[in-house]
């Protein structure tokens, strides 16, 4: 349509004024109600829609001169009134990135550097997942913006979070940081990475190379979804093995050399962090809801050592709990999944690692991680995982970083193998009089004994074998069981451990071991009171509304609260919960995830009335809220309540499919642009004739106001099968009408050129 | 017979209804110019009225501006078809304690108004009486105004504004008038002409 409408442009010419003004009109409807053909919509990839909705990030320092720039990252926006998503480690200030502004480019025309235009501050941020929202807040020149004057281009998080091997991906996002435009890169899903913080989706393993400075960026399905963030942290600038570029003489010596401070840059991406781990943040984000914890509020664990790695072993398959179901020192050719699993210590958020992974010493991206944040907690066990594809055959060796310092490694064979003897499937229970083992498996409430059952293969009688108890990291004194194997080549067997006096409440470990090899290995968390055979942890847990901590204490719980409430209180009691036990508290509305936090117990060990505190920007937006409590993903305790209408409100700005409309108006005489025209499409349910009647706003879908090269762009995507008015006027100008515009979807943005006559 | 009058003045042939016709086409003439120039007005300065009843607002705008009363103002009002700033012309009613002064009040608009206009500039305070001959103040002030959106060009506009602030028991009414500062002057009856229709 559009060369079409070019193609008339040596006819127009030829054409006299009066003729010109009443063929630019008719041209302008045709342009509107003929769009078919000519317009975008989301089930595609509109790459330029999305190279304008990324941003470079630079965070600086303040000077007295000027900032100084600490360190740089692309962004992505995710909403039309400035919500950016990026990458928490070049904007969440931290020990590599000192700096305390966020300055914010866009990419004004698609193929020349982005131009420096806003400064945000940060809403959302998970240091461990290495996710940031934030958003704009000011011009560069330091005045406020107000995020509903804005309307500015975004992108949609993809629904699915179910990506699949082989899924083409475009990753969008700054090259680097010298004169480069945003840029596009292409490549396919080649794996997935499993890791405790998302089972076997945590990490997105993509063939495309991707610059150290579009980590932050965006990864694209082909229907122009963002289903990834390329997330690496550069490791600290005294590593050998990083990149840091000088831009600016910091210390104002007059020279800029590597006496200065350097921003750091990361090394190529492989790894995409999906987007089902934005989503939350995401959610709090845009209703501006913060959780506080009021009790015993998050310990703040101290690291006193260097981080460091140990006791690395394979394993074939986690259970439900992230568990190892066995362990291994070989795979039978064909196998598809495999899991390194290590103890970790002294680790904090600002820790990086890295696996690397070689077959038959040579380097294999797939199976490896490329540096990037801790997310786990200070000390504990980990895994780093693949499934859903293939093995080669071959002798891997795998190979844990530090801050870029490789700190242990382990060996393992895929390939022909011969069974050997082998433990597997541990599963934690209370024991009833028929010897079966009953209760949920990895939590189970205060006794004087607790059973463990397992499955034994390939079993030789004679065999050495070990089952050693451990508690805090300490064996328990005599838990161990060591003697030689009776009970034949394969079946179940079920060890006990007991105290007369009742076992304590805390973290457990069971090691099983075979000749002095580990053979499996599984936690246990003992948690609550006896109730059946479950544990019974959390209790009356509440919601309520008060004015302070001590009034919520004794406040009547609520379950139903007005409108315009300003925060909500949720309190629990507990028992018999140790110190430092591992537990997650997951917070929904309209049952969709919006905060989740595992994190150790920090309070006694029983107790009445913990409380935490919900709290929205200005309210707490309308919608039925739902608080979990969780031991090792199994759920303890839970409530729910209604405030408002207990339904989010509909976000009429919030959908990104439909078509875009830009376009530029000229004068039918002069063929000049026309700067300050104002062109408004209305909603379906009024006509021109109703608005040049009424000119209210509330009937106005979008709006927009040519600049001074009369060029402009309607702020808001236009939904097929709907038919809108548009209006256009101009001071010195006849206006245009047309009803009944219909889009439908294409593959491109609609630009569209209107004449208009002096009249 | 023929008679001759002598000494009688030939009266230049009008009868008395030809002078009458006369009158009446300088009548009519006047009369169509007066109704031309009222039709004109009533195009240029019509208004249209608008009532608040929660705010206890009662106004007449100008026909053809866009009306918003969506945002955190009673109303605005704008007229779009100006080529650089759109002219606009807001009732905004806000909460104030029993202690607030005139003075509170502006001195808490100009500093908000610091962090979001551009080269925001406040002239002198004036005393200022509205038609039902209450009392107000006046403050002038200037301020740059670009495109919102990041993707256009446009050169900015100097904007010349004024607010009347009137304080009500435990509400200030805030009446904002902005305009494009080249054509302050030419626009500033159609606010006087606002203002003296408003009711509060």
């Amino acid at each position: 349509m559009i060369n079409y409408i070019r193609s008339f442009k040596p006819f127009w010419k030829t054409l006299t004024f009066r003729r010109q003004g009443a063929f630019g009109v008719a041209v302008a409807l045709l342009c509107l109600n003929g769009a078919s053909g000519v317009i975008a919509q989301s089930d595609v990839l509109d790459l330029d829609r999305i190279k304008r909705a990324t941003v470079f990030i630079m965070q600086a320092r303040q000077n007295i001169t000027a900032p100084i720039i600490t360190c740089v990252g692309s962004g992505t926006l995710v909403s039309r009134d400035g919500l950016i998503l990026t990458n928490a480690h070049n904007t969440v200030p931290n020990a590599n990135c000192p700096g305390d502004l966020l300055i914010i480019a866009l990419s004004v025309r698609p193929d020349e550097p982005p131009i420096p235009l806003y400064q945000a501050e940060i809403v959302q941020a998970d240091e461990g997942l290495d996710l940031a929202l934030i958003r704009i807040a000011r011009t560069n020149d330091g005045r406020l913006v107000e995020p509903s004057t804005l309307a500015l281009p975004f992108v949609s998080l993809a629904e699915s979070d179910e990506p699949r091997l082989d899924t083409t991906l475009t990753i969008v996002g700054y090259p680097n940081i010298g004169d480069d435009a945003v840029a596009d890169v292409r490549g396919t899903i080649i794996g997935f990475t499993a890791e405790p913080s998302g089972g076997n989706r945590s990490w997105i393993k993509t063939s495309a190379e991707i610059p150290g400075t579009m980590s932050g960026g965006g990864a694209y399905n082909q229907n122009g979804e963002l289903i990834g963030v390329p997330t690496t942290a550069p490791v600290t600038p005294d590593s050998p093995e990083s990149t840091c570029l000088t831009l600016q003489d910091t210390n104002g010596d007059g020279q800029a050399n590597t006496s200065d401070n350097c921003i750091p840059i990361g090394g190529l991406i492989n790894s995409l962090r999906p987007a089902s781990f934005v989503r939350p943040l995401l959610r709090a984000a845009s209703l501006g809801l913060g959780i506080e914890f009021l009790t015993a509020s998050q310990q703040q664990q101290e690291t006193t050592g260097s981080p460091t790695f140990s006791g690395l072993f394979f394993a074939p398959s986690v259970n439900e709990a992230g568990l190892p179901t066995t362990t291994i020192r070989s795979l039978p050719s064909g196998s598809t999944s495999l899991y390194l699993f290590f103890n970790y210590a002294n680790m904090t958020s600002e820790t990086v690692y890295e696996l690397r992974a070689t077959i038959d010493g040579i380097l294999n991206p797939t199976f490896g991680l490329s540096p990037v944040r801790w997310s786990g907690g200070r000390d504990g066990g980990w895994y780093v995982g693949t499934s859903e594809q293939p093995l080669p055959n071959g002798l891997y060796d795998f190979t844990l970083f530090i801050n870029g310092v490789a700190s242990d490694s382990a060996r393992l064979l895929v390939g022909p193998a011969e069974p050997a003897p082998s433990f597997s499937d541990i599963v934690f229970g209370v024991e009833d009089i028929q010897g079966n083992i009953a209760g949920n498996g990895f939590v189970l409430p205060v006794a004087s004994t607790v059973s463990a059952r397992f499955i034994y293969r390939n079993m030789v009688d004679g065999n050495a074998w070990a089952a050693i108890w451990v508690r805090g990291g300490a064996e328990i004194p005599g838990s161990r069981v060591e003697e030689a194997w009776t009970f034949g080549e394969q079946g179940t067997r079920t060890i006990r451990i007991q105290a007369p006096s009742g076992l304590l409440p805390g973290s457990y470990r069971l090691d099983l071991y075979i000749d002095n090899r580990l053979a499996a290995t599984s936690n246990l968390t003992l948690a609550g009171a006896q109730d059946g055979r479950f544990a019974r942890i959390f209790d009356d847990t509440h919601f309520t509304t008060a004015d302070s901590v001590e009034e919520a204490r004794t406040a009547a719980a609520i379950n139903s609260f007005s409108a315009q409430t300003e925060s909500i209180y949720a309190l629990f009691d507990w028992q018999l919960l140790a110190p430092d036990t591992l537990w997650t508290v997951s917070w929904y509305i309209d049952d969709q995830l919006f905060f989740e936090q595992t994190l150790p117990w920090s309070a006694s060990e029983t107790g009445e009335n913990f409380v935490m505190r919900i709290t929205g920007r200005e309210n707490i937006p309308d919608g039925t809220y739902r608080l979990e409590l969780k031991l090792n993903n199994l759920l303890f305790g839970s409530q729910s309540a209604r405030v408002g209408i207990g339904q989010l409100p509909i976000d009429r700005f919030s959908n990104t499919s439909g078509v875009q409309i830009i376009g530029t108006i000229f004068d039918t005489y002069t063929g000049s642009g026309i700067s300050g025209a104002a062109i408004f499409i209305i909603t379906e349910d009024y006509s021109a004739a109703d608005f040049l009647r009424d000119w209210n706003q509330t009937q106005v879908f979008a709006e927009a106001i040519t600049d001074r090269n009369g060029r402009f762009e309607i702020n808001r995507l236009l939904q097929p099968e709907i038919q809108y008015s548009f209006v256009i006027v101009a001071d010195g100008y006849l206006p245009i009408t047309a009803d009944g515009v219909q889009v439908t979807p294409d593959d491109e943005t609609l630009d569209i050129p209107i004449y208009l006559t002096p009249g | 017979m023929t008679v001759i009058e002598v000494g009688r003045e030939d009266r230049g042939g009008l009868t008395l209804r030809q002078r009458w016709s006369h009158y009446l086409v300088l009548i009519y003439g006047v009369a169509m110019l007066l109704i031309s120039i009222n039709l004109r007005d009533s195009i240029l300065y019509a208004t249209v009225p608008y009532e608040d009843v929660r705010a206890g607002i009662r106004a007449f705008y100008p026909k053809g501006w866009l009306l918003d009363n969506e945002g955190d103002y009673v109303f605005r009002v704008r007229d779009m078809t100006r080529p650089d700033f759109k002219t606009t012309i807001q009732v905004q009613i806000i909460p104030i304690s029993v202690d607030s002064t005139a003075r509170n009040l502006l001195d808490n608009l100009l500093l908000t108004r610091a962090q979001i206009f551009g080269q925001y500039r406040q002239y002198p305070r004036a005393a200022f009486q509205l038609s039902d001959e209450s009392s107000a103040t006046a403050v002038n002030y200037t301020f740059v105004a670009g495109q919102d959106d990041p993707f256009l060009e446009s050169f900015p506009t100097v904007v010349a504004g004024q607010d009347i602030v009137v304080l009500q028991r435990e509400q200030a009414v805030i009446v904002t008038f902005q305009v494009s500062a080249e054509r302050y002057d030419q626009l500033y009856p159609v606010f006087q002409t606002f203002l003296e229709d408003l009711d509060f």
